[in-house]
């Protein structure tokens, strides 16, 4: 005999609303099949190289050192050392003081530090505008904080006669993007440079982004994780140094990308500290601390750099260089068989159109998969090349819109980058014999 | 700015506009705040700013202070662990992403481990999720299966997390305090139980789930298996899920044993078990936790995961795993570090229980667990002229880093406020603690009542 009380409990779910379509996971999928057969792994953005000598220096030092406590709890909003580099460099880049107790907070990757800021600003009926393509977390993380994700397409502009296409031709429509601000507008997600177009936003787009920021008093949440990733001598403009900005906008920064260690999940977050307050709020009642003994080593890789500054040496100088080679590699390996490269200004992604190659892969109509998500996992399992379709950073209702380009990331060795080109150069040679 | 031209005069027209705004807002702010009202805290955060840890561990950062306080160690942890971080590092594999839910060689070992040890097959895929700390494991679990409408219960006192966790997920914590059935005069953890009566009175059609820590942190008490069945039967009765925080798992002292709820009849399938490296190995700055429990469960805090933090270091999980194995060999012989750990303990608890009562304190003596609470009312410490507001035990402690340069932490932090006056004379002393440490404190404890 069971109480009608326990009879509606044990008939509702038993996970909580919250989780409501925030279920699925493009990583999860594609991490696996990519893990089963791929030979070649362009897929997930990490690099296949290793970190900089002087950061595996930092670290070496550290483990064999006599200090112990290293391996103890810290600081929960910030390893000391950490939080005063990351002041001092982020003070000398925005030209402001920065205080490194009160203006900087430590997170388990940028990841963490974007979950920080929708649980702390975005509450039920609040929307928050998502350019897209976006990092398809920004979404989900929206909607577990109960807000509403509103999307303003970033389009393709037809480039000049001639020219391959840029990241640049990727723009926003000034009247679109001002018809999405509302009083419900709590904040506005801006990534630059863009995962995964490598659009590094100019500083005429960032200035309409802010004089919107200001007239409708909108927070705008910078996820500036692929801020040295810039090519071709372009330069990064900060959103929060533009007039206006600092007091309503949360730059995040990320270790992972920066020294080339995606996987000690060290980032940051930088803002004034009537904003940080409420992260440290969040951050104190969800994870509390960070890793200790990988910040101290991420500190200690700050301080060469923040030395090395502006050097040839410096490793913001010597990575994009690097990248910036095997962007233009794999641009030239990509137009070589066919596939139309997006040529990204930043980041270590690369969007190409694969029109050309649909032949392999027919469409099925009526299907529930984006054709370059069947295109991708095709290409995956039967030629061991693993990329990721763009419609995965497109909401779901604007997933079709733009079916036919998929994602490369090239922060790659050499003899990777080779292997995808033989891939290609033979699965050319197959559809032309 | 387009809110501050309407200014407070509050007359005529303006205070029609003014007001339907504000209502149709339903925000309360000052004259000052007209930018700062948009970007105030969401309403899940609201209260939850203040933290004991923020506060004491600020306060016993000063070197010249014996910190007994904060619960983390001063003692290394063992070598094996330290170098198999190193040789991890090493790898450049390991210096990036690794699976989300937790790494391969990790989940795999914590399989067989937690296998052995409950004696039921755990699949790592699909029932282990790690975590940052098991406090990361706490608030996926909290987030994934507690929502507004749904009361906790949580017994006091409590590690302070649970109480603003539950609120951030916009449920209702339900206190029930672990009494001291010997009046007062406790000798040891295990005179502090729950009044089953009561206990029972505290469940509802409304309890999703009940938080249990064992070996419990700041007492000691070690659940017995009777105590965990009355819980358990409860549990069933009213459907209702177990939190069981178990990360003093190992830290059991003589004559004690660890029982896992879920291994009781009827509880794996409503139990979510948590463990944490930072305590198993005496690395608390790893920051490495794991969620175990049946795939219903764990599945949904997969998906919190997924959408908070998404994956954990992987060359800290990588070393863990191989000290995992090492001692998972050994889980039949004295010197696995499981059981190592426990009997170098228990020497400095005893140890630390003979200082205090050296200096006319009243120490419970814990079974388990790296905590030691103390009665301090004993010692009637005039405090009048420390900061009236708080409670005594805060005013104590504050009292006691400033003039015997000894910290510990007030144990009405672990309280919700109707008991805060029941536990406000004791305060909590941690022993992890190397031999020097020790000794500082014993010099200071001896020279108590010579001031």
């Amino acid at each position: 005999f069971l109480s009608l009380f326990l009879q509606a409990k044990m008939s509702r779910p038993v996970q909580a609303r919250r989780l409501e379509g925030i279920d699925k996971n493009i990583w999860v999928e594609f991490v696996k099949l990519a893990a089963t057969y791929s030979k070649v792994n362009l897929g997930q953005g990490f690099p296949d190289f290793p970190a900089p000598d002087f950061v595996r220096e930092a670290l070496s030092r550290v483990l064999g050192g006599e200090n112990h406590m290293l391996h103890q709890y810290t600081r929960a909003f910030g390893h000391p050392p950490l939080v005063k580099v990351l002041a001092q460099l982020y003070g000398k880049l925005l030209g402001r003081d920065l205080d490194p107790l009160t203006n900087v907070m430590v997170t388990v990757g940028a990841y963490q530090a974007l979950f920080c800021c929708f649980q702390a600003f975005v509450d039920e009926g609040d929307e928050v505008i998502i350019i897209e393509p976006f990092f398809d977390c920004y979404e989900p993380m929206v909607k577990m904080a109960g807000g509403t994700p509103v999307f303003v397409p970033l389009r393709l502009k037809a480039p000049k006669d001639g020219k391959m296409m840029s990241s640049a031709d990727w723009q926003l429509d000034p009247a679109e993007l001002a018809s999405k601000f509302n009083e419900r507008t709590k904040a506005i997600v801006l990534n630059s440079p863009n995962n995964p177009l490598g659009k590094v936003f100019s500083r005429g787009e960032l200035e309409l982004i802010a004089d919107l920021c200001v007239k409708h008093d909108v927070l705008c949440i910078s996820d500036e994780v692929y801020e040295w990733l810039v090519y071709d001598g372009k330069e990064l403009i900060r959103i929060a140094s533009l007039q206006g900005m600092w007091d309503r906008t949360v730059i995040i920064g990320s270790a992972g990308k920066t020294f080339s260690i995606t996987g000690w999940k060290v980032g940051w977050t930088v803002g004034p500290d009537r904003l940080l307050q409420h992260l440290r709020t969040v951050h104190q009642n969800s994870v509390y601390h960070c890793a200790t003994i990988a910040q101290e080593a991420v500190a200690q890789g700050f301080q060469r750099e923040l030395m090395l500054y502006g050097k040839p040496e410096s490793y913001f100088v010597q990575l994009p260089k690097e990248l910036q080679q095997k962007r233009d590699w794999l641009v030239q390996s990509l137009e070589a068989v066919g596939m139309k490269p997006i040529i990204p200004e930043g980041t270590y992604f690369l969007v190409a159109d694969i029109s050309q190659f649909k032949s392999d892969v027919p469409d099925v109509p009526n299907s529930d998969e984006p054709y370059d998500y069947r295109f991708a996992k095709w290409m995956i399992k039967n030629k061991g090349l693993a990329a990721i379709p763009l419609s995965a950073f497109y909401s779901e209702a604007h997933k079709s819109n733009y079916s036919n380009f998929i994602r490369f990331c090239f922060a790659k060795e050499e003899a990777t980058l080779k292997a995808a080109n033989d891939i290609l150069q033979k699965w050319k040679k197959e559809k032309n014999s | 700015m387009f809110f501050a031209s309407r200014n407070f005069c509050c007359h005529g027209i303006r205070t029609y506009q003014l007001r339907t705004y504000l209502l149709s807002r339903s925000i309360k702010h000052s004259a000052s705040a007209t930018m700062a009202f948009r970007h105030k805290n969401t309403r899940r955060i609201e209260g939850l700013d203040s933290n004991v840890w923020v506060e004491f561990t600020k306060v016993a950062a000063d070197p010249s202070i014996v910190n007994l306080g904060q619960g983390l160690p001063d003692i290394s942890p063992p070598s094996y662990v330290k170098e198999e971080l190193a040789k991890a590092a090493a790898v450049d594999r390991l210096n990036q992403y690794t699976r989300g839910f937790g790494h391969p060689s990790l989940v795999k070992a914590l399989s067989q481990v937690y296998e052995r040890v409950c004696g039921r097959k755990i699949d790592p895929l699909t029932d282990i999720l790690v975590t940052v700390g098991a406090y990361g494991s706490l608030f996926s679990t909290i987030q994934a299966l507690i929502e507004g409408g749904d009361e906790v219960i949580i017994i006091e006192p409590f590690y302070d997390c649970y109480e603003p966790m539950v609120k951030m997920a916009g449920a209702k914590p339900v206190f029930i305090p672990l009494r001291c059935k010997n009046d007062g005069n406790s000798a040891s953890s295990a005179d502090w139980v729950l009044d089953p009566a009561e206990l029972a009175n505290k469940f509802n059609s409304k309890t999703k789930a009940i938080i249990l820590n064992t070996p419990h942190n700041p007492i000691g008490k070690v659940f017995t298996r009777e105590e965990l069945q009355v819980i358990a039967d409860l549990c069933i009765k009213h459907d209702t899920l177990c939190i069981s925080d178990e990360v003093y798992e190992w830290l059991v002292y003589k004559g004690k044993k660890h029982i896992k709820i879920a291994t009781l009849p009827g509880m794996w399938e409503r139990t979510v078990t948590i463990g944490s490296a930072g305590k198993t190995y005496s690395v608390t700055g790893w920051k490495l936790g794991w969620s175990i429990g049946p795939e219903n469960l764990i599945k949904h805090l997969q998906v919190v995961h997924q959408n908070t933090l998404y994956t954990c270091p992987t060359p800290l999980q990588e070393a863990l795993a191989q000290a995992f194995w090492r001692d998972y060999k050994r889980m039949d012989d004295p010197d696995c570090y499981f059981y190592s750990l426990s009997r170098e303990l228990e020497s400095k608890r005893d140890r630390m229980a003979e200082l205090l009562k050296e200096a006319g304190l009243k120490p419970v003596i814990p079974d388990g667990g790296y905590f030691m609470i103390v009665d301090v009312s004993t010692l009637n410490v005039d405090l009048f002229d420390v900061d009236e507001k708080q409670p005594y035990d805060y005013k104590f402690v504050k009292w006691m880093i400033k003039s015997k340069k000894l910290s510990a932490i007030p144990l009405s932090a672990f309280c919700g406020p109707e008991t805060k006056k029941q536990f406000e004379k004791y305060i909590r002393f941690c022993f992890i603690k190397k031999d020097s440490t020790l000794d500082a404190a014993e010099v200071i404890l001896k020279n108590w009542n010579k001031q």
